[in-house]
Formats: structure tokens, C-alpha cells, sequence
């Protein structure tokens, strides 16, 4: 961690300790709330570097930190907006982002519609996957909610409609969303990180997103299950060399969807202390390559079942198994010089994580996990997954063992 | 001595109808006079508390929890099924992701009624003992078909003074059916003790809802010896 950093952490943690709760003050005879988060992470690996981070050798470059306010304008009418910066490995690089801004009109319970920059909801907790003190682990499993790419998914400029239903004869709930906006990644995730292993350098990465999710409160006490769709249209603007032909030099570079897809399946029971978590995500795109010269056909397919249980007030302890594999064909130019990955069992194309995790909440608003990663497989080719061949120009070894610890507060 | 006689009986029906509904018997609902109801449902309490539901009625509605203590667990665990740390970790998502705000959050009963009393739309809970003065009390009830029933007018049951002066009280629990005229047609107890149930029964047959489409069923809880 650089002395940026664990100033920025240490005068965040000395301020807001003392006056946490009373972050509430008032314009115009209007509550305005205010709340903050920050993390810092610490990571080492045995074998290969992880998540751009140079952690074969134990790095701290795992850090994020957001601020929001909000306010309730009318009975009906919520305002607010979240700022959020984070620097991980190579990603993000304390470009602060905005995160949310949005106004939130709720009709009824059962209508209501959110718009400006909104969240996305996608499963159970791809709006909330930032939001470190919010669970026992370090990092959400990979499979699923991969943190370098977490622009993906986290927001988009546009709109939801929202709204919870009872159901009769004691059937439980259903709460549903319907999104629809644009997408706009930064230039300093994982993706562009990727492409710029082959000379590519994007400028501009975004488009279109729509979808829904529904959830089903289940008559079974603690049970809910759902699922979400995602669709995608999404265009990549930038610079770089061709490899079809190298002697032309720098260029422009373009790629765009043909088809990009998500579905995802999920449940959650809770019994008293214990929480069990499952989901399947299966992500598909079909792309236009090299200023559409070539197609790419990706198929992701990820899926994790967690458990977490509460000792008592300041200490958990979870555990998860999670499983992603990876395929990738081409077709035009590209084919000729790319292999098809199409063997899920070769560690290329596959990562088998095991995870076990212990979180001790030291007060009310500051916890501290120590988390232990088994991977086998690395997922590196060709869809990013954690692992970048930048930061292992070596070759990858099939295992990495993995300690991460990570302490956050909120307020 | 006319009391020990029937303090066995008293006690017994006490023990027998009273032990499946402690924990709803611990706390009471009040609300700020805004609020345009005298019953809640625990579907609409649930809704309301997790900030699903601003409005019932057409009154806004806002919710008030108490920091820890029996009374916020007693809450918690029959109304919402969920632990303090959970709560806490729903509300954060909230505002975290924008789509909610922290509720208001006070150290005592006393706090939580001043509080209410003068907050538009506040909805709080404390226990059956705490003094409500400057608010209103919700009865929490269940209403079938999903057919929300004003309450028109509402007679409070008289506490017998034998039970009174043996300080025997709790929580009595009735169904009510209501005809489309809004009148309560039949009253059937479902718990608490049997004396004081007759009592609420006998006041409760007077209640006059509005008018609806068709006879509804409702089931209410009504605290003897809250003071």
C-alpha cells in the first residue's frame, strides 16, 4: 500500500469513527443522509499473479473508498448520488467514478421507477458487489461476480421500473425490475486491460443494456429464488495494430455485439444464523472483431454455492466452491491465426475455486477477513478472468493458492 | 377470599392461551396521529419496515426502530423474521445502492414515542408498558383477500377489575367477520385468556368498519395492562 493510501484509509478510519451515527443534517428543512465506505485489501499468491496485481510478491493495491448523499424531497420522491473510486492492481487507478445518481419515484409498492444512473440488477448481488461490509467474504466468488470486471454489470444510464407484489393464499412475494439504459465502462477495466496485451488500446467501451430480474419470496421462511436476463449491444472504439497485417502500423480498432447475453439463475436460504447462497450465471457473446474482419464467439459459464455462519455478533465464517469455465472460437481472419478453446478440462479454460473466509467485526462499522483462495485453473485465454498474461509474461502454473486480507468500514 | 378461588383458573387460561403469543404481547405498534388507520396487517408492517411500502391508506409512513433491547428483538424476530445484523446489512444495501434511506434509529422507548409523536407518517414499536401519550396505537391485524377495512369506530374493551387488581393482562386475540355494510357480525377467540377475551369481544362487536364489496375476515390483537 503506498503512503497515498494508507493515509487516505487512516484519516478516513480517525474521522469517521468517533461521529459514525450522526451523519444526518438538513437543507432547506429537508434530512439529508450521508454515508461512506472504504476498503483496503491485501493479497498474496503462491504461483501466479492475480487480479493485476503484482501478488506473487504480497501486494496492497486492493483499495476502494465511496461517499453518497441522499434525501427524500416528497413522500414519494428520493434523491441521491454516490461517488466511488478504487485502485486494484492495474484497474481503476483512482479514477473516481460516479457511481449512482438517480431520482426514485415510487408510485405504489407494487410501481415505482428509478432514473439518472442507476444500479443494476442482476442476481443477488451484482448492485451491491462494492459493498465489501455488506458480507463475510473478501471477494464474491469469481465465477459470477468477477471484480475486474465489474463495470460490466454495475450500473447504467437509463431507467427501471420496480415494484413488490404479495401473493395470495400465503404464497410469499414477488419483487420484479425492468432496466433499460446505456452501459459505459471505464478505459481502466478489465477488458481494455486485456485488449491492450495485443497492442489494442480502446478509447470508448459501452452501449446499450436491457433486462429484468424476478425474485420470489418463497411461503418457505427464509427461501428466495430468482432469476435475471440481460441483453447487451455493445460497441468498442480505439487504436491499435493489426495482426493480419503488422507492417500497416497503428490504426483504428473496432469491435461491436452481434449477440451478448446474460442469464442467471439464484437462491438464498436463511435459517437463523446460516446463509446459503447459489448461482448460475451463463454469459454469451458473439462479437465483430479487427474493424469487423473477424467474429469471436465467447461462452462463459460460472456458477458457486456458498455457506456462511454467524458465531456470534463479531465473528462469521464462511466457505465457497465456485466454478467458471470458459470457450471461445473465431471465425473470418482471426481463425487463421487463433486456436479454438473449446476443452473446459484444460486449466486454460476453467477456474475451480475453494474459498474459505473469517470475519471479525472489530465494532459496528469496521470488520476485518482473512480469506483463503485454492484455485485450480486459471481462465486466462481468451476472456479476462483475474488472471492476465501481463502480469505473468512466464506462462501460468495450473494452481495458485491465494491469502487475502482485507479490513473496510462504513458509516 | 373470593380471589383465591379463581386465580387457579385465571392463571391456568393465562398460561395455556398466553404462551404461544408472548412475543406479540411484548410490543405494541404506535403510530404518529397522521396516519390514517387503527389496524396493520403484518404483511403491510413487514412492507413498511423494509421501506417496500411509504404509504398506507393514503397516509405516508415512515419507520422508527429502537437500537437493541428485548423490545427491538421481540420485533424483529415476530415481525420480520430477521436478526439486527441482517436488518442492519438490508438497510445498508439500501443506501448504498440508492435505493433507500436509513431509518430513524433511537435508544428507548420514551425517545421512540416523543419521537413519533412528532414525525408525520413515523411508525414505531415499544413495550406493552411504555405510556403512548401523543400517539396513536395500532392494532396489527390480518385481513383476508387482501381487502383493507377502515376502522370507523373503535370502543375500547373493559379490563375487569378482578383481573386488574391481580394484575393478570396480556394479549387477546380475535377474528373478526365483517359484513359489507362494515358492521362485525361474529367475533372468535384465538388466544389469550378466555376473561378478558370476552371482554374484547363484547367491545369489538360494536367496531363499525367502512363499507366494502363483500363480509371480510380480519384477525386483531387487542393488550390488556399495558400500564
Amino acid at each position: 500500500m503506498d503512503r497515498r493510501t494508507a493515509g487516505l484509509v487512516l484519516a478516513c478510519l480517525c474521522i469517521g469513527q468517533p461521529s459514525l451515527p450522526a451523519q444526518d443534517f438538513k437543507i432547506f428543512d429537508r434530512d439529508v443522509q450521508v454515508h461512506g465506505f472504504a476498503s483496503q485489501g491485501f493479497v498474496y499468491t503462491d504461483t501466479n499473479n492475480w487480479l493485476t496485481m503484482n501478488s506473487n510478491q504480497g501486494s496492497g493495491a486492493f483499495t476502494d473508498f465511496g461517499l453518497n448523499a441522499s434525501s427524500s424531497l416528497t413522500d414519494k420522491l428520493r434523491v441521491g448520488a454516490q461517488v466511488y473510486d478504487r485502485n486494484l492492481g492495474k484497474l481503476g487507478q483512482y479514477h473516481p467514478s460516479l457511481d449512482w445518481a438517480m431520482v426514485d419515484y415510487r408510485f405504489k409498492s407494487w410501481l415505482g421507477f428509478r432514473g439518472g444512473k442507476v444500479k443494476t440488477t442482476l442476481g443477488l448481488f451484482t448492485d451491491t458487489q462494492d459493498l465489501d461490509f455488506l458480507r463475510v467474504f473478501a471477494l464474491l466468488p469469481q465465477s459470477v461476480y468477477p471484480t475486474d470486471l465489474r463495470d460490466s454489470t454495475i450500473a447504467h444510464l437509463g431507467g427501471d421500473i420496480y415494484g413488490s407484489v404479495p401473493l395470495r393464499r400465503g404464497l410469499g412475494g414477488i419483487a420484479y425490475t425492468a432496466f433499460v439504459g446505456h452501459r459505459s465502462d471505464s478505459i481502466y477495466s478489465g477488458y481494455p486491460y486485456f485488449l491492450s496485451q495485443f497492442g489494442i488500446h480502446i478509447r470508448s467501451f459501452g452501449g446499450l443494456q436491457y433486462g429484468a430480474d424476478l425474485r420470489w419470496n418463497t411461503p418457505l421462511k427464509g427461501l428466495l429464488i430468482g432469476v435475471s436476463r440481460l441483453n447487451e449491444d455493445i460497441t468498442a472504439k480505439g487504436s491499435g495494430v493489426s495482426p493480419f497485417n503488422p507492417q500497416a502500423g497503428i490504426g483504428p480498432y473496432f469491435e461491436s455485439s452481434k449477440a451478448d447475453w446474460a442469464n442467471q439463475f439464484y437462491g438464498e436460504y436463511t435459517h437463523g444464523r446460516l446463509r446459503i447462497d447459489s448461482e448460475y450465471r451463463r454469459y454469451w457473446r458473439a462479437q465483430e472483431v479487427f474493424n469487423n474482419t473477424s467474429g469471436n464467439f465467447t461462452d462463459v459459464r460460472g456458477w458457486y454455492v456458498s455457506g456462511t455462519y454467524r458465531v456470534c455478533k463479531w465473528l462469521q465464517f464462511g466457505s465457497y466452491y465456485s466454478r467458471y469455465t470458459v470457450t471461445n472460437t473465431t471465425s473470418g481472419l482471426l481463425a487463421a491465426i487463433s486456436t479454438p478453446a473449446t476443452d473446459t478440462n484444460l486449466p486454460a479454460n476453467h477456474d475451480y475455486d475453494k474459498v474459505i473466509t473469517g470475519r471479525v467485526n472489530l465494532n459496528r462499522f469496521w470488520n476485518l477477513k482473512i480469506e483463503g483462495h485454492f484455485m485450480n485453473g486459471y481462465g486466462s485465454a481468451p476472456y479476462p478472468n483475474g488472471f492476465y498474461t501481463q502480469e505473468n509474461p512466464q506462462g501460468f502454473q495450473p494452481n495458485t493458492n491465494a491469502l487475502v486480507v482485507k479490513t473496510g468500514f462504513n458509516f | 377470599m373470593k380471589y383465591r378461588k379463581i386465580l387457579p383458573v385465571l392463571v391456568a387460561g393465562s398460561m395455556i392461551f398466553g404462551a404461544t403469543h408472548s412475543l406479540a404481547g411484548d410490543v405494541k405498534m404506535i403510530a404518529n396521529a397522521s396516519v390514517n388507520v387503527d389496524i396493520i396487517s403484518p404483511v403491510d408492517l413487514r412492507a413498511v419496515f423494509l421501506e417496500e411500502k411509504s404509504s398506507i391508506d393514503g397516509s405516508h409512513v415512515g419507520p422508527v426502530l429502537e437500537k437493541d433491547g428485548p423490545v427491538h428483538e421481540a420485533f424483529l424476530q415476530e415481525y420480520l423474521a430477521r436478526s439486527d445484523d441482517d436488518l442492519q446489512e438490508y438497510y445498508r444495501a439500501l443506501v448504498f445502492t440508492g435505493r433507500g434511506s436509513m431509518p430513524k434509529i433511537l435508544g428507548s422507548d420514551a425517545e421512540v414515542v416523543a419521537y413519533v409523536a412528532r414525525t408525520r407518517g413515523a411508525i414505531g414499536y415499544v413495550s406493552n408498558a411504555t405510556g403512548t401519550e401523543g400517539v396513536k396505537t395500532l392494532a396489527i391485524g390480518v385481513v383476508n383477500n387482501n381487502v383493507e377495512r377502515r376502522l370507523l369506530t373503535r370502543i375500547e374493551p373493559g379490563y375487569p377489575d378482578t383481573l386488574k387488581d391481580l394484575r393478570i393482562g396480556g394479549t387477546v386475540r380475535l377474528r373478526l367477520s365483517i359484513s359489507a355494510k362494515g358492521n362485525v357480525e361474529q367475533v372468535e377467540l384465538l388466544g389469550g385468556n378466555p376473561i378478558l377475551g370476552e371482554s374484547a369481544a363484547s367491545a369489538v362487536k360494536k367496531w363499525v368498519y367502512a363499507a366494502g364489496r363483500s363480509r371480510t375476515i380480519a384477525e386483531v390483537s387487542l393488550r390488556f395492562g399495558d400500564n
